[in-house]
């Protein structure tokens, strides 16, 4: 059996697996309400109604989306080692790194399907309120989407050697420095500390730039976002994520599972 | 079938990372077609060794085979079933689709699947509970799942842990009887067992395994041969010093209202204890006497490991 067939099989179980946890359902309600409450916020502001419908929307599709890409991505990974349920799984002639894609794949379909429902209540708010739909929009959802599979690499990562809760706080950690890569990078440059200059800036090139990703401000106020941004942005996720993915099964692969 | 060679396992456990010898130096050979029990009290190194055989642990030092290949290679596990211990399964899944996605991971084309769950949920008696989400069976239905997803493959090999541990009377004898038909049909089961009453009827070969090491491995006909080691004599009717005299030569003397119960650790001086019963008038209600078992193998073994 090929091994494109034997992913496909975990990620759909691992779809199917997401789809009936009910944490789901509780973080897409929040982030329905919270999208919904933009028009709130739009009447106790004076005017730029359009810019409040935008910020709010996709915030809240980016910060929801990477609750459930952080918590219900490692509480899939470690309930299949906690629960045991990755020995019979194992024990058939699958290969390690197949089910670390298998997951990683089926995790991605899972965020699709909450990016593209939080983007279609963001869209009623816009079509309900008459607000202006732009293009920049879009790119904006396709960077904080490339962010959140590479907010799940990350998480993969920690979750391939560590407990849940060290892979919850590496992952958010990270995803807070990635955020703030470039005001550290000019931290840095500022200081007259030995070496912190150096650090931050290896740091800056090193860890994770979510920055990189992120078009929301762009798209929120109307600025044009070019195609090849988003293309180099997008390139730039995958390749990360392509290394961390490597990473997780290097490590998994010698994992004892006891 | 599966062979093992100077097979070690040491894991470090604890804040202070401590090593831990959990298997050290198991040489072991299943030949197809046979059941194979692996024998051993909690602790001794079993569900490790298990674990080295379907690519859930990587062996310290040694080697391990299982179809003729390596057990690092994912190929030694395509004719293998595996049961681990505990019922341990994806509880959001029902019966049928946890079959199905087993099914599916071994790549068994759909219409196969579709045809053959089932006949495997009629064999494991699930028939009418393929529909329920697992996390609503009970234990017994869970372990039957369990049989049934080891099944799926239709496996030349199925390894069992622990697989009556924890079951009833009843579970335990259809377990025994699945085992016996998996024979049968010319699978070969390795299991591993601390109810040694279970081995015993079912087995064709054993291992016993204490503290890590094998202590006793062979066909159980040979191991337990038909020496006796012992006889329990049930004597009624007989007098007080008779009583006094046999209970100094017995292991064990028991008073059962009318009944003395005495059981002997050699077979010449219960025969001797029948001759004086008899000779004295007595009545022998009974005469039993005791071959060697799994249990006696077992506490021999764990005498000599205690020895210095």
């Amino acid at each position: 059996m090929r091994s494109l067939e034997r992913i496909w099989v975990l990620a759909f179980n691992t779809y199917r697996e997401a789809v009936r946890d009910k944490l789901l359902y509780n973080l897409l309600l929040f982030a329905a309400l919270m999208i919904a409450s933009s028009v709130l916020l739009a009447q106790i502001q004076i005017g730029k109604d359009d810019r409040i419908y935008r910020d709010v929307g996709l915030s809240s599709i980016a910060f929801f989306g990477v609750l459930i890409a952080i918590f219900v991505g490692i509480n899939l990974v470690h309930r299949e080692l906690s629960t045991k349920t990755i020995y019979t799984m194992l024990a058939k002639p699958l290969k390690r790194w197949e089910f670390l894609l298998g997951k990683y794949f089926g995790l991605l379909s899972l965020l699709a399907v909450e990016v593209a429902i939080m983007s279609a209540c963001f869209l009623g708010v816009l079509v309900w309120t008459g607000a202006d739909f732009e293009l920049g929009l879009v790119w904006a959802i396709v960077g904080i989407y490339c962010e959140l599979a590479l907010v799940t690499a990350i998480a993969m990562f920690f979750s391939s050697f560590t407990s849940p809760y060290l892979s919850a706080m590496f992952t958010v950690a990270l995803w807070i420095v990635g955020h703030l890569l470039a005001d550290l990078r000019a931290f840095g440059s500022k200081s007259d500390l030995a070496g912190l200059r150096e650090l931050l800036e290896a740091l800056y090139w090193t860890l994770p730039n979510l920055d990189r990703l992120d078009f929301k401000a762009d798209a929120s106020a109307g600025n044009p976002i070019e195609l090849a941004r988003v293309g180099v942005a997008a390139l730039y996720a995958w390749l990360y994520s392509f290394l961390l993915m490597a990473g997780a099964v290097a490590l998994f692969q010698r994992r004892d599972f006891r | 079938m599966i062979r093992t060679s100077g097979l070690r396992k040491t894991y470090r456990t604890g804040f202070w990372m401590r090593a831990v010898e959990a298997v050290k130096g198991v040489d072991l050979e299943v030949k197809p077609g046979e059941i194979f029990g692996f024998i051993g009290p909690n602790g001794a190194g079993k569900t490790t060794t298990i674990k080295i055989l379907t690519g859930l642990m990587l062996p310290t030092a040694g080697e391990a085979w299982v179809h003729g290949l390596p057990v690092g290679d994912p190929q030694s596990r395509a004719r293998l079933g595996f049961l681990p211990e505990g019922t341990f399964f994806h509880d959001y899944l029902t019966g049928r689709e946890f079959l199905d996605f087993h099914g599916a991971l071994l790549g068994i084309p759909k219409a196969l699947r579709r045809a053959r769950i089932p006949e495997l949920l009629v064999r494991v008696g699930l028939a009418g509970a393929e529909d329920r989400q697992i996390r609503r069976y009970s234990k017994g239905m869970r372990q039957r799942a369990g049989l049934a997803q080891t099944l799926i493959g239709d496996p030349d090999l199925v390894i069992l842990d622990e697989p009556m541990s924890g079951l009833d009377p009843l579970g335990r004898k259809d377990v025994r009887d699945l085992i016996l038909a998996l024979r049968d049909e010319g699978k070969t089961v390795f299991f591993s067992s601390h109810i040694l009453e279970d081995a015993e009827v079912i087995c064709d070969q054993v291992a016993i395994i204490l503290n890590g090491r094998i202590s006793k491995q062979g066909y159980l006909d040979e191991l337990l041969s038909q020496e006796r080691v012992g006889a329990e004599l049930v004597a009624e009717s007989i007098s007080e010093e008779l009583y006094h005299e046999l209970e100094h030569t017995a292991q064990r003397a028991i008073v059962q209202g009318t009944r003395f119960l005495f059981e002997f650790g050699d077979e010449a001086g219960a025969e001797k204890a029948l001759d004086r019963v008899r000779a004295c008038g007595g009545r022998v209600r009974s005469f039993v006497p005791r071959r060697r078992s799994l249990e006696d193998l077992l506490l021999e073994g764990i005498r000599q490991e205690s020895k210095p």
